[in-house]
């Protein structure tokens, strides 16, 4: 089974040459990429596309975290599985992580099928030089924010829905922080989701692509090249935004970066969830200040499954789970007992 | 809000609670200790003027026949795995919460127990049946006091007569009585009453007694082990009640609120306390009966019956649903499922969606029920 051993022990910077090539990486940024740890938050289609991209470019130690299991739709978009790992009902996190392993095996690979929550966040990050966004939700993103703010660590944001993308680099005390940029989170049900909306895989190879060059630049060592602008593209339509939001930096009163206060790291911001007595069944609950406007959510969803509502609900049921969502954002998901399944299907047919 | 969970914990608690819960916190909070230093004796002292209020109260043997407990929970596992040895034999009903037939049915699982569930019909357990499952190796019968679910109350005393009679020790699952149905421990032979004091007794959680009678001074075995505040030398857990069961630093605090919440509830008497909510109940199965697709769970006799209700909830909407629309849209607390009890809705059928209960306190008004029955209506009105 093992390869023949080779009598001279091979250059590790050898297999990385044509990267090394390049003139403002070269063997320095080389060499700190691989000296440099990457906590991925998400291994869904940003995720898989981050993961390749660093695994391939010798980021020595990649940290994968996602809850989730592999489903068939995955395919269209999540490069790094196949057919086979949905057969074999593999989470996301060591299906990713096999296939990394077997693309690059002098890096380390951790995988950690878990829900990251503000109570493990600050652990899974802590010793990473860099965070990478790779989730479906704004929650998970600004809990992200919170921790990257908190412990002074760079993190890129990245989010695509549909044929649209964006994308940010944040590196707390030099940029503005994603809440500087984006206060608060839309409510849920009232933005699209890719469940909703849809979603084309080579929009979101392209954002998660930008990431992965921040990220080596980041990790490299090469500061000075990192783009500070918020990103905004749409590949269908082909429109291509820099927004200036350098400028925001220490100008906007932010409760995060200005006032440090950690909503979602210390649980006051956020949905908690809580298997229902009886049923299978699982309450969601997301704290929000604005009711939610169920005709527009229910006009949305009424392509993906059969929906109602009336003043006091909405009751929407697919792909054998029934939700009764109701005008505080609370959701009661019926056809699950397991928490981290219903956070994501309420992350995908609610939104957050 | 309007609160109509009492059956969970009793909110709000009476003012003078509230009080001395601050002014413990501030001037007494030492842990007690009977030889110590002032603080610490005035902090036992609490503990004993409690236990003296709780014996008083449902007139036990004495007051060191009274334990302390976090929790109504606490106290049943105290009793039962105090007193159950292999190949004992239990008798309990399908009305228990699950901290009675938990316990028990893990030790019926392990092999160690045998155990009889008696079946209740309306409600009520008849105590005959309960005479009947009683058997020469029965050596507790565990039951409720008032089913959580429906708010029945069971005829304790004649079961106390022939559980009695029969040599088998009785446990009392106060949790939804104490305060509310009057108890006496003189008059009726129960050996274990296990109670919480945030329900009926109006003291914070983390607060409950269990009373262990005489009968079980020589059979019960401390199920917590540890420092009880004085004999430090003996190297096992010292017999002297009640600190033979009070292992660990006591919830002095909740204890000195709960005191208070026993004296509010003496003043008042549980016989007006209960008639207040039983009338309120009573609005709920009048609307019930007038009302398409509601109906009361369980025989309604006022005479019988402690602060709680569930009713069976219309086609087309669930009791978490209901629940959800009263919390999220018009801000009641009601609780929907099975209330920690599966056994009485495989009974009633309203396994697994359960029911919802409504369970006021002597702090609710007709008001508030009007409301929430409003309520109810104008969403079932609307089902889609
Ligand atoms: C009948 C019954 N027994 C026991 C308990 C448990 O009480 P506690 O929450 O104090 O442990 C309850 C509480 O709901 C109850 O209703
Ligand atoms: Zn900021």
């Amino acid at each position: 089974m093992a390869a023949p051993a080779s009598t001279t022990a091979p250059d590790p910077l050898d297999r990385y040459s044509r990267q090394v090539r390049f003139p403002a990486l070269g063997e320095d940024g080389q060499r700190a990429l691989m000296n440099s740890r990457v906590t991925l938050c998400g291994c869904g289609a940003l995720g898989t596309v981050l993961a390749n991209h660093l695994a391939r470019a010798g980021v020595g130690h990649l940290r994968i975290i996602d809850r989730d299991f592999i489903e068939t739709h995955n395919l269209q978009r999540q490069i790094l599985f196949d057919e086979r790992d949905v057969a074999d009902n593999l989470p996301k996190a060591e299906a990713a992580a096999r296939k990394l392993r077997l693309i690059n095996s002098t890096i380390e690979v951790e995988p950690v099928v878990t829900d990251l929550d503000h109570t493990n966040a600050l652990d899974l990050m802590g010793d990473a030089d860099l965070i990478l966004d790779g989730t479906d939700n704004f929650e998970t993103r600004y809990l992200i924010n919170d921790a990257a703010v908190k412990l002074n660590k760079p993190w890129i944001f990245g989010g695509v829905i549909g044929s649209e993308g964006q994308t940010m680099t944040i590196l707390p005390g030099e940029t503005p922080c994603l809440r500087c940029v984006i206060e608060t989170a839309p409510p849920p049900g009232m933005t699209p989701t890719c469940e909703t909306a849809g979603v084309l895989g080579p929009a979101v190879a392209v954002i998660a692509s930008f990431e992965a060059v921040e990220a080596i630049k980041l990790l490299a060592g090469k500061k000075e090249a990192l783009n500070r602008d918020l990103i905004m593209v749409d590949l269908w339509d082909w429109t291509f935004r820099q927004l200036k939001v350098s400028g925001l930096f220490g100008r906007v009163d932010c409760p995060c970066c200005k006032h440090r206060k950690f909503d979602w790291l210390e649980g006051e911001a956020g949905s908690h969830t809580t298997a229902l007595c009886g049923r299978n069944a699982v309450q969601v609950a997301s704290r929000r200040p604005e009711p939610l406007k169920f005709p527009e959510m229910a006009d949305r969803l009424k392509a993906l499954g059969d929906v109602r509502h009336n003043a006091f609900m909405l009751r929407f049921a697919t792909e054998g789970y029934e939700f009764t969502v109701f005008p505080d954002g609370r959701a009661i998901i019926k056809g699950t007992n397991d928490i981290a399944k219903a956070k994501t299907l309420y992350a995908q047919f609610v939104g957050a | 809000m309007i609160y109509l969970d009492n059956a969970a914990t009793s909110f709000p608690k009476p003012e003078a609670v509230y009080r001395e819960l601050d002014r413990f916190a501030r001037t007494s909070l030492a842990n007690p200790g009977r030889a110590g230093h002032r603080m610490a004796m005035a902090a036992e002292k609490t503990l004993d003027d409690v236990r003296h209020a709780l014996n008083q109260f449902f007139r036990g043997d004495a007051p060191e026949r009274w334990a302390f407990t976090l929790n109504c929970t606490d106290a049943l596992n105290m009793a039962i795995k105090g007193v159950l040895n292999d190949g004992d034999h239990v008798v309990l009903t399908d009305l228990e919460h699950n901290s009675i037939s938990r316990p028990i049915r893990a030790l019926e699982k392990a092999g160690r127990i045998t155990a009889t569930r008696v079946v209740s019909r309306d409600g009520y357990v008849a105590a005959e049946d309960v005479a009947a499952a009683i058997t020469p190796k029965t050596r507790l019968v565990a039951m409720t006091h008032a089913s959580n679910v429906l708010g029945t109350v069971q005829p304790i005393e004649a079961i106390a007569r022939a559980v009695r009679a029969s040599g088998a020790l009785l446990l009392i699952d106060a949790a939804q009585s104490a305060g509310v149905v009057p108890i006496d421990l003189k008059a009726t032979p129960i050996d274990f009453l296990a109670l919480p004091g945030h329900k009926g007794l109006y003291g914070p959680t983390g607060t409950g007694a269990l009373y262990a009678g005489p009968r079980a001074d020589d059979v019960i075995r401390a199920w917590r082990e540890g420092g009880t505040g004085g004999d430090s030398s003996s190297e096992l857990q010292p017999s002297l009640r009640p600190y033979f069961l009070e292992a660990g630093s006591p919830n002095v605090l909740g204890v000195a609120g709960l005191g208070r919440g026993i004296a509010w509830v003496a003043e008042r008497g549980p016989d007006a306390l209960r008639k207040h909510e039983v009338e309120l109940l009573q609005q709920v199965v009048d609307w019930a009966d007038r009302s398409e697709g509601w109906r009361v769970a369980g025989l309604w006799d006022p005479e019988r019956h402690a602060g709680a209700l569930s009713l069976f909830t219309p086609e087309g909407i669930s009791p978490q649903e209901l629940a959800g629309i009263l919390d999220v849209s018009f801000d009641i607390a009601v609780r929907p499922g099975l209330h920690c009890a599966p056994y009485i809705h495989r009974n009633l059928g309203s396994f697994p969606d359960g029911l919802l209960r409504l369970s006021p306190s002597p702090f609710t008004t007709a008001d508030d029920v009007a409301q929430c029955l409003e309520a109810l209506t104008a969403i079932t009105a609307g089902v889609m």
